[in-house]
């Protein structure tokens, strides 16, 4: 293993631990929330982190319809298994705070609705580039895809601003909407899962590069 | 530029042209939709709030679209002039804009019977002076268009095109059609806490980022 790898998993797990103890230790319950604000640590940073994946995804897509690397293509599609499994934990987690605070899992709230609706575009993404076999034409057109799916995100991320919501709204342009040891404990649990996301991206990255190899490999044999 | 422009207008009329040659496809699209309002109604028990009447006008719009966005570029595909198309020395913007355009003439038509239909059927009534109301189905019009054109064109070299058009439409879509439902909704029932005027301007502002993005890499399509 290379030495800039184990720097990076012992740097996760350092701050992984951390953060276990923040979310569950560390951080007050909330005043109005109670002890289901922990769920709420739980929620932010992997929709945070799923945003982050599409974002990539979309990078991706634009790098690669300028250089034409297949290698960029993989990293795309890597970062939209990794984007649908955190808009997942989000949903989830979502579902699991929304029951604890208005005692119901789904209520149709914008942000619910909207974040479901992301969930469901880079699943059909995901479809989309299985239906297409050459290689080539899958990244050329999985990348204009890429682009064109981009407002599922912009519209999950501003629906809090748009529509009239349960959701509270924590980020605002003057900053973080809460007490200062939420706020840290949001903040350490946003750069573990982040953390999390690049070292899952990198092995995805090499599992996806050694099948495409794989194939590669079968087509020149037969 | 204005001669690609000009391109873009002659692909649109021989698009349109063709249609007329096969004028049950647009009677097909009308019937489809007729069909969904009477699920719709069906569904509903038969009497449908103003309210969700209205919002439904762009669901069956929705679906509707899938059913005629999907050939638009597809039949090239089939017919086989799509390599005519990508050979002829126009820029593929023009190519895009021309097949977007077409879209729009082939919803407004299915349109302007759908709409007072759904009305009749569902019980609830536009303002016919309101120039917001010509606005917004112009907009959405054009918008689905636009969308639906990509689309099509991203369905090109799918294995199975039939079952992924649908799975292409609906991301692309859905900001515009939840834009949209709110704004026929306020219509009917009066605006919410967002102004009609707001929605309406990043309903324009979606189009034109729709219609930019893909006419800008539409050519990555086109020469695939």
């Amino acid at each position: 293993m290379r030495p800039h790898r184990i720097v990076l998993y012992l740097i996760t797990a350092i701050i992984g631990v951390l953060y276990i103890y923040m979310t569950w230790i560390y951080a007050p319950p909330e005043a109005t929330l109670g002890e289901s604000i922990r769920i709420f640590f739980q929620h932010v940073a992997p929709a945070l982190t799923a945003y982050t994946a599409f974002g990539v995804t979309l990078i991706c897509g634009i790098l690669y319809l300028w250089r034409q690397d297949i290698r960029i293509d993989v990293l795309g599609g890597a970062s939209i298994k990794l984007g649908l499994l955190f808009t997942t934990i989000t949903l989830l987690t979502g579902m699991q705070w929304a029951d604890a605070t208005w005692g119901v899992p789904w209520n149709w709230d914008p942000r619910e609705t909207t974040t479901l609706i992301l969930w469901i575009a880079y699943a059909c993404l995901w479809v989309y580039r299985a239906s297409v076999n050459d290689r080539e034409v899958k990244a050329q057109f999985g990348s204009i895809f890429s682009i064109v799916a981009f407002p599922a995100v912009v519209l999950s991320y501003l629906s809090i601003h748009i529509w009239n919501t349960l959701h509270p709204i924590v980020i605002t342009p003057t900053g973080l909407q809460m007490g200062i040891e939420h706020g840290l404990t949001m903040m350490v649990s946003m750069i573990t899962i982040l953390l999390l996301y690049v070292i899952l991206l990198e092995l995805t990255y090499r599992v996806d590069s050694s099948e495409e190899m794989l194939l590669e490999y079968r087509m020149t044999r037969s | 530029m204005t001669s690609s422009f000009k391109a873009a207008l002659v692909i649109a009329a021989k698009d349109i042209r063709s249609q007329f040659r096969k004028p049950f496809e647009v009677f097909a699209m009308f019937l489809f939709a007729l069909i969904a309002i009477l699920a719709f109604a069906f569904g509903m028990g038969g009497v449908v709030d103003p309210e969700i009447g209205s919002a439904m006008v762009w669901v069956i719009i929705f679906l509707t679209g899938m059913f005629g966005f999907a050939p638009i570029f597809l039949s090239e595909v089939e017919t086989g002039t799509l390599r005519g198309i990508s050979i002829a020395p126009i820029p593929a913007w023009a190519v895009y804009i021309g097949k977007v355009i077409y879209g729009f003439f082939m919803m407004g038509v299915v349109e302007i019977f759908l709409l007072p239909m759904t009305m009749l059927l569902f019980g609830f009534a536009f303002d016919p002076f309101d120039p917001f109301l010509y606005a917004i189905f112009v907009v959405g019009t054009l918008d689905l268009a636009a969308v639906g054109s990509m689309a099509s064109a991203l369905t090109m070299p799918s294995e199975s095109k039939a079952t992924i058009f649908p799975l292409v439409y609906f991301p692309t879509a859905t900001s515009a059609i939840i834009l949209l439902i709110e704004l026929t909704r306020g219509l009917v029932v009066g605006p919410g806490l967002i102004t009609l005027g707001f929605l309406l301007q990043l309903l324009i502002g979606h189009l034109i980022a729709m219609i930019t993005i893909s006419a800008v890499i539409f050519q990555y399509a086109l020469t695939s």
